[in-house]
C-alpha cells in the first residue's frame, strides 16, 4: 500500500505578464523522504516551491497537500475554483517554511519569534508556548541565544532560529527556499547540519538549494528545472551518475566549490 | 450658494480679493526669500569657516524650534523694542503688519529651506565629487557644474512640500493684524456671525491652492526625473 | 525680567506640555486606523483614509482650529474651549502621522510578511503583531519630528482661548510692555521641551535599532 504523496503538484503554470516561469510542473514529493529541487537561476525553482506554498498564486494548475488541495480545487464541471481562505489556513498549518532571506521579525528576540504563533495562532498560553519554544531552540542547538534579538545574531544562528519557529509549529512538511544562499560559506555548515539531522527523523522535505553536495548526499529526490520545465528527475544516482544529461554537466561545472567535484 | 456669490461680487468682493493677492504675495515672496538665504546658509555651513557653521547652526535650531507665532509676535510687538543708537537718534525696528509678516516668514523659511538645501548637499554621492576632483574640476568649478546640478533634482521633493507648507503659514500671520486672506475673511464672519460657513470656505481655498501647487510639484518632478541617479 | 514672570511662564507651559502629549496620544491611535484604512482593498476605507489626510494636510491647522471650535457646538458638541483645541490638533497630527505610517508600511520589507503567512497569523494579528511594531520603529525619526511640529503648532491654541505657553506669553508681554525678554523666554522654553523630546527621539531609536520591544 503505497501513501499518497506528501506534496503533489499538477500541470503548474506561472506566467508573470507576457513570461511565463513555469510552464506545466507535475511534481511528487514523497511521504518522509527529501526531495531536492536544483537548476540554474531563473529555472523556477524557487517559483515552483512559493506556488506550493501559495506565498504565489500559480496561474494554472493544482496543489495537494497531504492529500488535501491548497488554494484551488476542482469544481464540480472541472473548472479550477478559489478555495475560501479558512481552507487555506488549515492545509497550509500542515506546511513549515524556511526563507532565504530568514525573515525573522526584528522586534522580537529568538524566544519571541519562536514562540509568537503558538500564541497568537494556537492560543497557547506565553508560559507553555516559551516552553516549548526553548525546546525548538535546544534541538537547533541555540538555547543559549533565546534571549537574544536577531541582530544580535549571525546569519547561520538567525536561519537556526528560522528552522526552529517553522517546526515550533509540527508541520508534516519543510520547504526550503535556498536556506543558504544568503550566509557566508561558514556559516552553510552549521544550517546544512541542521536540515540533515532534520531529515534523520524522517520529516518530508522539499528544499530549493544550490548545495549539490547537499542533495547529492541527503536528498533521496533530485528534481532538476530548466527554463520552467522538469529536466531530469530520480535518485541521486539516476540524476548525477553518469552518462549524465549534457545540460546537467553544463551546470555541475559551474559548481564545483558547492561540493560537485566529488560527483564529476 | 447663492450667497457666496453674494459675498464674492458684492462690495466685500474687493477685500477678500486684496486679501488673498497679499496672502499670494507673502507666500510667494517670503518663500523666495526663505529660499535664497536658507541657500546661502547651507553654501557658508558647508564651505565656510567652523565658527561660522556653528552660529549658523545656533540660528537654524533657535527658528526650527520654536514656534512661528512666537516669531511674529517678537517681531511685531518686540520690534520697536529693538534700537539702535542713542536717544534721538535710536532707529527701532517699528514694522507695519506687513513688513513684519514677510520678514518673519522669511526668517522661517531661511532656517527650514538651509536644511533642506544641507540634506541635498550629503545626497550627493562622495564617489561623484571625488570623480570632479580627479578630472581637474576646482572646488568652485564642482560646485557650480556638479553638486548643483544633482542637487536640484533632489531637493525638488522638499522644496516643494515647504513651499507648501509656507502657504499654510500665512494664514497665522492673520494674528498680528496682516491684512491676507483670512483677516479679510474673519472681518466679514465676525460680522455677519458667519463662522463655520466662513472657516469652511477658507479651509476650502487653501486646500485648493495646495492641492495645485502639489501637482505642479508633481509635474515638475516628472520632467526632471531623467536626471535621477543611474541604478547601479 | 523677573523670576516671578519667568515661573509663569514655565507653569503655562506645562498646560503645553500635556495639551500636546494628548494629542500626539490621541492623534497616534486615530492615525493608525486612517492608515489602516488608506491601505485597505476597500475603496470607500481608503478613499475615505486619503480625503482626511489630503484635508488635514493641505490646510492651515489655525483654520482647522478655529472651524473645530465653531462648528462643535453647532452640531450639539458643548465641550470647553480645551477640548476642541485637543481635537483639532488631535485630527491634524492623525492626518501626519498616517502618511508617516503609510510610508513605513510600505517600507515593512514584504518576507517577514510571508513568514507571518506561513506561521499562520491573520490578517489582522500580522498587523498588530507584525507590521504596525515594524512600521513605526522604522518611521521612529519622523513621527519623533511630528512630535516636536505638534508642541509648535500648539502655540496657535492660544487664538481660541486656550492657556498655554502663548497665550500666556501674549499676556504678559502686552500688560509689562516687555515683548521683548517675555517672547524670548518663551522661545527657549519650547527650545528646551523640544530639545527633550529629540532627546527621547533619539533613546527610542538606539532602542529600536537593538531590537527591544
Amino acid at each position: 500500500m503505497s501513501l499518497a504523496p506528501a506534496i503533489r503538484a499538477r500541470g503548474v503554470v506561472k506566467r508573470f505578464g507576457q513570461t511565463e516561469v513555469l510552464t506545466g510542473i507535475d511534481l511528487d514529493a514523497p511521504r518522509g523522504e527529501v526531495t531536492c529541487l536544483l537548476g540554474p537561476s531563473g529555472s523556477g525553482k524557487s517559483t515552483l516551491l512559493r506556488c506550493i506554498a501559495l506565498l504565489e498564486e500559480a496561474t494554472d494548475g493544482l496543489i495537494e497537500i497531504d492529500g488535501e488541495p491548497l488554494g484551488f480545487a476542482l469544481g464540480p464541471n472541472g473548472e479550477r475554483m478559489r478555495l475560501p481562505a479558512a481552507s487555506i489556513r488549515q492545509v497550509r498549518s500542515k506546511i513549515g517554511m524556511v526563507f532565504q532571506q530568514f525573515n525573522l521579525w526584528p522586534h522580537m528576540t529568538a524566544l519571541g519569534n519562536v514562540s509568537e504563533a503558538l500564541v497568537t495562532v494556537r492560543g497557547m498560553s506565553r508560559k507553555d508556548a516559551e516552553a516549548k519554544a526553548m525546546a525548538e531552540l535546544d534541538k537547533v542547538g541555540l538555547a543559549k541565544r533565546a534571549g537574544h534579538y536577531p541582530s544580535e545574531l549571525s546569519g547561520g544562528q538567525q536561519q537556526r532560529v528560522a528552522i526552529a519557529r517553522a517546526l515550533a509549529l509540527e508541520p508534516k512538511i519543510m520547504l526550503f527556499d535556498e536556506p543558504t544562499s544568503s550566509l557566508d560559506p561558514e556559516l552553510t555548515g552549521e544550517v546544512l547540519n541542521v536540515m540533515r539531522s532534520l531529515a534523520g527523523t524522517g520529516m518530508t522535505m522539499l528544499v530549493v538549494t544550490h548545495e549539490i553536495g547537499f542533495a547529492a548526499s541527503v536528498g533521496s529526490k533530485i528534481v532538476f528545472l530548466d527554463h520552467g520545465k522538469i529536466l531530469v528527475e530520480g535518485t541521486p544516482d539516476t540524476v548525477f551518475g553518469k552518462p549524465r544529461h549534457p545540460r546537467i554537466d553544463q551546470f555541475l561545472d559551474t559548481y564545483l566549490d558547492r561540493g560537485a567535484a566529488g560527483l564529476l | 450658494m447663492t450667497s457666496l456669490l453674494g459675498y464674492v461680487t458684492g462690495p466685500d468682493g474687493l477685500n477678500i480679493l486684496s486679501g488673498l493677492i497679499n496672502t499670494i504675495i507673502l507666500w510667494l515672496v517670503g518663500s523666495a526669500f526663505g529660499a535664497v538665504i536658507g541657500f546661502l546658509i547651507a553654501v557658508a555651513r558647508r564651505y565656510g569657516p567652523r565658527p561660522l557653521d556653528l552660529l549658523l547652526l545656533g540660528y537654524v535650531e533657535v527658528i526650527r524650534g520654536t514656534p512661528f507665532l512666537v516669531q511674529a509676535y517678537l517681531l511685531y510687538f518686540g520690534g520697536p523694542y529693538l534700537c539702535a543708537g542713542f536717544g534721538e537718534t535710536s532707529v527701532c525696528l517699528t514694522l507695519d503688519p506687513f513688513a513684519a509678516g514677510l520678514l518673519g516668514l522669511s526668517i522661517y523659511g531661511s532656517a527650514y529651506y538651509s536644511e533642506l538645501f544641507r540634506t541635498g548637499f550629503d545626497a550627493i554621492p562622495r564617489g561623484h565629487i571625488e570623480a570632479a576632483t580627479t578630472v581637474g574640476l576646482d572646488r568652485l568649478q564642482t560646485l557650480r557644474r556638479i553638486i548643483l546640478p544633482e542637487m536640484t533634482m533632489l531637493v525638488l521633493p522638499s522644496m516643494v512640500n515647504m513651499t507648501i507648507l509656507m502657504l499654510k503659514e500665512t494664514a497665522v500671520l492673520s494674528i498680528i493684524s496682516v491684512k491676507e486672506l483670512k483677516f479679510q475673511v474673519d472681518i466679514i464672519g465676525n460680522r455677519d456671525y458667519a463662522f463655520v460657513e466662513s472657516f469652511t470656505i477658507l479651509a476650502l481655498v487653501y486646500w485648493a491652492l495646495v492641492e495645485i501647487c502639489g501637482a505642479l510639484g508633481r509635474a515638475a518632478e516628472a520632467r526632471l526625473s531623467r536626471y535621477r541617479f543611474a541604478h547601479s | 525680567m523677573s523670576w516671578e514672570l519667568f515661573r509663569l511662564l514655565v507653569e503655562a507651559s506645562g498646560f503645553t506640555i500635556l495639551y500636546s502629549a494628548a494629542s500626539i496620544v490621541l492623534g497616534f491611535f486615530l492615525s493608525a486606523a486612517v492608515c489602516a484604512g488608506m491601505l485597505s482593498q476597500n475603496r470607500a476605507a481608503s478613499t475615505a483614509g486619503r480625503l482626511f489626510v489630503s484635508f488635514f494636510r493641505g490646510t492651515p491647522l489655525l483654520i482647522q482650529l478655529l472651524l473645530i471650535y465653531y462648528l462643535l457646538p453647532q452640531i450639539g458638541l458643548n465641550v470647553s474651549s480645551s477640548v476642541a483645541a485637543i481635537i483639532g490638533l488631535s485630527l491634524c497630527t492623525a492626518a501626519y502621522q498616517a502618511e508617516i505610517l503609510r510610508g513605513g508600511f510600505q517600507s515593512v520589507p514584504r518576507g517577514l510578511v510571508e513568514a507571518a503567512d506561513m506561521c499562520g497569523l491573520s490578517a489582522l494579528a500580522t498587523f498588530r503583531r507584525i507590521r504596525l511594531p515594524v512600521a513605526v520603529r522604522l518611521t521612529l525619526p519622523a513621527l519623533t519630528s511630528e512630535a516636536i511640529m505638534i508642541i509648535k503648532s500648539s502655540s496657535l491654541i492660544s487664538v481660541v482661548g486656550v492657556v498655554e505657553l502663548t497665550t500666556m506669553a501674549k499676556d504678559l508681554a502686552s500688560s509689562t510692555y516687555q515683548p521683548l525678554p517675555i517672547f524670548a523666554a518663551a522661545g527657549l522654553i519650547y527650545l528646551i521641551i523640544n530639545l527633550v523630546v529629540a532627546g527621547f527621539g533619539l533613546t527610542a531609536e538606539r532602542a529600536a535599532r537593538r531590537g527591544h520591544a
